[in-house]
């Protein structure tokens, strides 16, 4: 499957994945429209600072044995047996948020606005051209590899 | 090979879909007392009237059919041969087996208070069936009284008011969700719920309900001396493994079916996951004790480590809330509380000796599933030197360079 792989001593913590993520969610938008201060801007993909350690880059493994899928009782997270990702069907979720409680690494959350659904990566609908997070990072601190589970 | 479970919610579809994966080849027997497969975490959303019971199944339409497994609905299994190795069922059929997983769960319990068993308007909330005959209920009823508040009780209670009905929740303990919540964050979605309507009797008990000439119960007693009029009354004071049908097969049960770590039963081909085991009643942990057993059932050999069960979730009218582990201390457990308040949120650590015992997140849960992880490995926090508050997977960030998976550096 296809992975967003992390190097994260080239991360600058510059936030321009946050950034083209919010943005990729936003329809229609760009880097230079997207409305940060939206209710809707929710990034799924997260820059943490360390004193002694740097960024660390925080984002949707699409897990091998994901936590979140086992957790979900509506059936709106499903891993995808050919593309390996962890797909979310909006419309099935219940927002019971099991699935936030089961992450172990911290990446879901309920939306700010509404709190009936889940903001997860998708990686951006497996678009030919990959995530929109990947295309925007200046540095190759995150690329798509293909890992052999 | 032929594996037949028994039960077809968390547990038992999780270990079908896990054999299905993994030997599609296997024959897969599912026998289940109802006519759909459906979560009882959404059963609330049916008797609400927002989602109809399609909508409440978390299975694809076809998965049936799609895995090519034969499924027996309105079956009830009501004996078991382990020499024969087969089951026999309420219509009389004999189903064998090569493997068997009993994955049956827990039906609710009706205390033993005079006028209440006999009731005929006393209801559980546990299974589509309950929730479609408190439906009918709700058509002409007025006066809702749920006992108990527990999640199950507040479920009910959310979807009675959604209903228009008069609720009334009578609870024994002096807090709402006591199990999940300490007394500040109960008394936040207290008062939420009698915002919606919602009336509370804590601190009292169910003693006695009197039941009218065509068996209905009419008026419910407390130990104060209250009375509350009832014309349908919800019953969520526990459940307990439903076991009934293993009696004199040989299976050692104590109050629940008693499993090894390999979910096998003491009976060899015969395995046991979910409720009925008594592990830990709570949707992630059956899902992941049927996959086991059904890996186990095709002759591997995976351990049940994950036995941490104190944990949940609560979302009722857009407050959602985060509880793990031992969020209410006694004072002689010398446990150290913080705690942090805004407009929007509480938030309580549970601290002993560097090793966080119990978290309640109450506003923002976003982000919080490490907690969970800290708790159960009992990973030591007190050399990340901050404000505990400010923990996240970064102070224990590491990757595996392989897979590009993240894990736990500690």
């Amino acid at each position: 499957m296809k992975r967003i792989i992390i190097d994260r001593e080239k991360c600058d913590g510059c936030l321009n994945c946050n950034i083209a993520c919010i943005s990729a969610h936003e329809e229609g938008s760009n880097f230079y429209t997207v409305n940060l201060q939206s209710p809707d801007a929710e990034t799924r993909n997260f820059i943490k600072f360390d004193a002694g350690k740097g960024y660390l880059p925080i984002f949707c493994r699409h897990c091998d044995e994901p936590e979140c899928v086992l957790s979900c009782m509506s059936g709106a997270l499903e891993k995808d047996p050919v593309s390996g990702h962890v797909q979310y069907d909006e419309n099935k979720c219940a927002a019971c948020y099991m699935c936030v409680m089961n992450c172990p690494f911290g990446v879901l959350k309920p939306d700010k606005k509404t709190r009936t659904k889940v903001i997860k990566c998708d990686f951006c609908d497996d678009k030919p051209d990959g995530p929109s997070c990947v295309k925007a990072c200046p540095k190759q601190a995150i690329v798509v590899k293909e890992v052999n589970l | 090979m032929k594996i037949v479970i028994i039960g077809a919610s968390a547990a038992g579809i999780s270990a079908a879909k896990t054999i299905n994966v993994s030997e599609p080849e296997t024959e897969v027997v599912i026998i289940s007392r109802e006519d759909s497969v459906h979560s009882r975490c959404m059963l609330h959303k049916f008797l609400g009237h927002q989602r109809d019971a399609k909508g409440i199944s978390f299975i694809a339409d076809d998965f049936f059919e799609t895995a090519g497994i034969t499924w027996l609905n309105n079956t009830t299994v009501i004996s078991l041969d382990p020499d024969k190795k087969t089951v026999t069922t309420h219509d009389n059929q004999t189903i064998s087996y090569d493997k068997l997983l009993i994955a049956t769960g827990a039906g609710y319990f009706i205390p033993p208070i005079p006028g209440l068993r006999e009731s005929k308007n006393v209801y559980g909330f546990r299974d589509l069936i309950d929730a479609k005959l408190l439906d009918r209920e709700c058509q002409t009823a007025k006066n809702a009284v749920v006992i108990g508040a527990g999640l199950v009780g507040m479920d009910a209670a959310v979807a009675l008011l959604e209903r228009g009905l008069n609720v009334t929740v009578i609870e024994m303990t002096k807090d709402v969700m006591s199990l999940q919540l300490d007394h500040q964050a109960a008394a936040a979605y207290q008062k939420l719920f009698k915002e919606a309507g919602a009336e509370f009797i804590l601190e009292d008990k169910v003693v006695s309900v009197d039941v009218n000439d065509v068996g209905r119960g009419t008026t419910i007693h407390l130990a104060s001396g209250k009375a509350v009029p009832a014309d349908v009354i919800v019953i969520a004071a526990g459940v307990r493994p439903a076991f009934n049908f293993t009696q004199g097969s040989g299976i050692k049960t104590n109050q629940a079916i008693l499993v090894g770590d390999d979910l096998k039963t003491n009976i060899d081909d015969i395995y046991a996951a979910g409720d009925v085991t008594g592990i830990a009643g709570i949707w992630p942990n059956a899902m992941k004790q049927g996959r086991i057993a059904a890996i186990n059932m095709l002759g591997e050999k995976l351990l049940y480590e994950d036995r941490y069960a104190l944990k949940n979730t609560v979302n009722f009218y857009g407050l959602t809330t985060l509880s793990l582990g031992n969020i209410n201390p006694e004072p002689e457990e010398n446990c150290e509380i913080f705690i942090r308040e805004d407009r929007h949120n509480y938030q309580k650590v549970v601290l002993k000796n560097g090793i966080v015992q119990g978290v309640i997140m109450q506003g923002d849960i976003g982000g919080t599933g490490f907690w969970q992880y800290l708790i159960k490995n009992k990973i030591d926090v007190s050399d990340k030197n901050k404000d505990v508050f400010g923990l996240s997977f970064a102070d224990f960030y590491d990757l595996d360079q392989q897979t590009g998976e993240y894990k736990y550096a500690v």
